[in-house]
C-alpha cells in the first residue's frame, strides 16, 4: 500500500513573506512563499531513514519506493543506497526495533553478568 | 501513552552556525532513557516581529548533548493533551536551557527538516502522515534528542511554537 502524505502549512498571508533564496532553502515554492502567499504541500518520510522530503508537484523523474517495505517511498540517496548489489535492506522501523532490542539484551546480560560475577 | 504539547509562546532565536546552542534560543526534547522512543506529530510556529525577517528554524537531532538542562519555567510548557494521561516512572526531559546547550547534528547522513518562514506575521504548522513521523530513541546523541533552533541564515525575531509529541 502507499504511504500516507504529511502536511505543511506555510502561511505568509498576512507577512511579508521569504525571499526566493529563503524559500528555496526550505525547499518551498518560491512564488506561494512570498508577500501574501499561502504554501501548502504534501510531505513524505523515507521508510529507510528518518528524513523528511516536501513533495515537488512539478517533479518528472519517478519516485522511488521499497517493495520489502510494503511499496512505501524511499529517499533519492536511500533509493541510491538500495541499487548497490551488496546493499542489506533494514527499513528505519527495523533499525529502531533492533537498536532497542540490543539495549534490552544488553540490560538482561548486564544483569545476568552481576549474577554472575557474586557467585563467582 | 498520551500526546503532550510542548508549548513555547514567547521565544526569540538565534540564527547561529552548528555549535552549543545558546540558552533560550531553542527547544529541545531529549529521552528519559535508553529505551525511550518519542515521536514528534506537529510543529507549529507562529511569528511574534514587529519588522520583516527571516527565522530558519529546522528540526535535527544534538550531536552533543548539553549539560545540565534547565528544568521549564512558566510560561513555557510541556504536559499531556488529555488529563487521564498516566503519569510515567520515567519521562522525556523538555528544556530550554542548559548549562551548556546542545550542539545541532550537522552530518550529511542524519535528517533536518527545515521550516523556516518570516516572523513578521508568518504561521508553519507541520503534520506528518501516520507512520512517518518524526522519531528519536534513547536519550544519547544523533537521535535521542531533537531541536527546535535557528540556522545560520538572515535575523530571527521573536516567535511562538507548539510541539505535540508522544512517549511511545
Amino acid at each position: 500500500m502507499a504511504d500516507k502524505l504529511g502536511y505543511l502549512f506555510v502561511d505568509h498571508r498576512a507577512s511579508p513573506g521569504l525571499t526566493p533564496e529563503q524559500a528555496r532553502l526550505n525547499g518551498y515554492d518560491p512564488k506561494l512563499a512570498a508577500e501574501g502567499k499561502l504554501f501548502e504541500a504534501d510531505t513524505m518520510r523515507c521508510a529507510h531513514c528518518p528524513n523528511v522530503v516536501i513533495r515537488n508537484p512539478d517533479r518528472i523523474r519517478a519516485r522511488s519506493s521499497c517493495l520489502k517495505c510494503g511499496d512505501k517511498y524511499i529517499c533519492d540517496n536511500c533509493a541510491f543506497l538500495a541499487s548497490q548489489p551488496d546493499y542489506v535492506h533494514k527499513p528505519f522501523q527495523a533499525k529502531l526495533d533492533e537498536t532497542y532490542e540490543n539495549l534490552l539484551k544488553l540490560q538482561t546480560t548486564t544483569s545476568l553478568d552481576h549474577l554472575f560475577s557474586k557467585d563467582a | 501513552m498520551t500526546k503532550r504539547i510542548f508549548s513555547n509562546p514567547s521565544f526569540t532565536p538565534t540564527a547561529q552556525a552548528d555549535g552549543a546552542l545558546t540558552s533560550s534560543t531553542y527547544m529541545a526534547i531529549k529521552g528519559g532513557s535508553a529505551t525511550m522512543q518519542v515521536t514528534i506529530y506537529e510543529v507549529f510556529e507562529t511569528g511574534q516581529a514587529s519588522a520583516t525577517g527571516y527565522n530558519a528554524m529546522c528540526l535535527a537531532y544534538a550531536s552533543t548533548l548539553e549539560t545540565t538542562p534547565t528544568a521549564l519555567a512558566l510560561p513555557v510548557t510541556t504536559g499531556y493533551v488529555n488529563p487521564n494521561g498516566g503519569a510515567l516512572s520515567t519521562t522525556e526531559v523538555a528544556f530550554t536551557a542548559a548549562s551548556t546547550g546542545p550542539t545541532r547534528a550537522a552530518a550529511t547522513t542524519l535528517p533536518r527538516l527545515r521550516l523556516g518562514f518570516n516572523p513578521y506575521g508568518g504561521i508553519v504548522r507541520w503534520t506528518p502522515a501516520p507512520s512517518t513521523e518524526w522519531t528519536q530513541f534513547g536519550n544519547s546523541t544523533n537521535g535521542g534528542e531533537t531541536l527546535l533552533s535557528a540556522e545560520n541564515y538572515g535575523t530571527a525575531a521573536a516567535m511562538a511554537a507548539n510541539i505535540v509529541y508522544e512517549i511511545v
